[in-house]
């Protein structure tokens, strides 16, 4: 696998251009490539999603993002629920490098060492998304439901021998599907699993990608 | 005393929240969690609201501490601020799988809080605590920009002769480029909402070359080669710009008389 170059850098150069001007101009968009001429395009195609965007927000009426409403949605309750998964890894590797171990967090995770951009770069090359991906770093589905093809392909894109897959999806889930919010602290507990084409249904997916990853 | 933000700019300053977020993050430290959880769900125009750069704070600060439960109450409240900023930026009937962006829009920025608690050298919620709506506009916008990939308005549309009389486009972008200067009126506001979306829901190309050339400011193309043009950004000539703005001016004239 290639790790994407730099990611992180980019997206602070993105931070700091929608900071420089509400509106980016062309006097901005000169200045940062001038600056970062490597990422010329993508400043490019940002710039003009931000315009859009500003000019967008100034004919809306106001209040749109500080809305306030009391009830917690199921979207917002599942991104809690992917802190809490993210809390717990990022806590768990902390302790793992204070010398705790634990049984299946001695069975590597391959996708443990990706970056935000590089996850969302595999998610492309399998042809899925990233909640299919996140599905599978985090060992939510049932590993005799998968097929042989589907596990290779996988392999293939994440370049490990299939050895590394075929143990990492045998492992104990490291979080609960579905796990409600509000309880960092402690552990999750793993669920039940999904069964591979209850994943690849209930992932967001397109149709065609649903098509492919069923045929693997 | 709010903590410094370590996040430097391309001149090696650090950062810097506005005083008056700085003055609201003071006043906040001072209250218990009760009281900061009833002023985060007041209405926007009550003066003891809690503004997003302040929550954040409020948050990545009990995240430092180790302070869970403290999180877990005034995330779900942020949260559902952006999803309704969300709802109203990717909606359903302009993309494929909008609920899908949305949601990974929203979880990608829960994460943010999580690897923020556990690394001191997570700067990435400095942006948010300076301007969290352009911050949060910048997350979204990457990630849907990485998402799609590739946005395809499959809109057919007859092409037009290839024709460099500019006079065949000047006038509505003239309009255009008054509107987005923002003197409409209120009467007009309605008009502009519709002619922002218009503008929005052109092909790729034409929207590209309509918002470099008529809202930032770039000339169509120049003879001086160094530079920067909306032809040498899109890697086209001049004259395909032309063509472009000529296929969005005909599609946007319904808007010629009402800006």
């Amino acid at each position: 696998m290639t790790p994407s170059k730099n990611p992180t850098q980019l997206r602070d150069v993105l931070y700091a251009m929608s900071l420089a001007k509400p509106i980016p101009d062309a006097e901005v968009l000169d200045d940062f490539i001038r600056r970062y001429p490597e990422h010329a395009s993508a400043l490019t195609d940002f710039a003009i999603e931000l315009a859009m965007d500003a000019v967008t927000s100034e004919a809306e009426s106001p209040d749109t993002l500080d809305e306030t409403v009391n009830a917690v949605s199921p979207a917002v309750s599942r991104a809690m629920s992917r802190f809490q998964n993210r809390l717990y890894a990022v806590q768990r590797d902390l302790a793992h490098g204070l010398g705790e171990r634990s049984e299946t967090a001695s069975i590597k995770n391959p996708f443990a060492v990706l970056n935000r951009s590089d996850f969302r770069s595999l998610a492309q090359r399998l042809n899925a998304n990233s909640v299919f991906v996140s599905k599978l770093r985090d060992r939510l589905i049932d590993p005799s439901t998968m097929t042989d093809g589907f596990r290779q392909h996988v392999a293939d894109e994440l370049e490990v021998p299939i050895d590394v897959i075929v143990a990492h999806f045998a492992a104990q889930p490291q979080i609960q599907a579905g796990l409600q919010h509000f309880r960092s602290d402690q552990k999750p507990e793993a669920g039940a699993k999904q069964s591979f084409k209850e994943a690849v249904q209930n992932s967001g997916l397109t149709h065609d990608q649903q098509r492919y990853l069923l045929s693997l | 005393m709010a903590r410094q933000l370590m996040k430097q700019d391309q001149n090696g300053n650090r950062y810097q929240r506005p005083p008056k977020t700085e003055a609201e993050i003071d006043v906040a430290l001072a209250q218990n969690i009760t009281t900061l959880q009833q002023r985060a769900t007041l209405n926007r125009s009550s003066p003891d609201y809690i503004s997003s750069e302040c929550l954040v704070y409020l948050i990545r600060d009990a995240g430092r501490r180790g302070d869970h439960p403290v999180m877990n109450l005034l995330m779900p409240i942020l949260l559902t601020r952006c999803e309704a900023n969300l709802c109203s930026k990717i909606p359903d009937d302009k993309y494929q799988n909008a609920a899908y962006l949305r949601e990974e829009v929203l979880c990608e920025f829960a994460e943010l809080f999580a690897v923020d608690s556990a690394s001191e050298n997570s700067e990435e919620l400095d942006f948010f605590e300076c301007r969290f709506n352009m911050a949060f506009s910048t997350l979204r916008i990457d990630i849907v920009r990485h998402e799609i990939n590739c946005m395809k308005h499959v809109a057919s549309f007859p092409d037009l002769s290839d024709s460099d009389e500019p006079t065949a486009y000047e006038d509505i972008f003239h309009r255009v480029s008054e509107a987005f200067r923002g003197t409409a009126t209120p009467e007009s506001n309605m008009s502009l909402r519709d002619l922002h979306k218009a503008i929005d829901d052109l092909p790729p190309d034409e929207r590209q070359a309509v918002i470099l050339c008529h809202i930032m400011g770039y000339e169509e193309e120049s003879e001086d080669r160094n530079k920067t043009t909306a032809a040498t950004l899109c890697g086209v000539t001049g004259r395909t710009i032309r063509n472009r703005l000529k296929r969005a001016a005909t599609r946007l004239s319904r808007f010629k008389e009402d800006i």
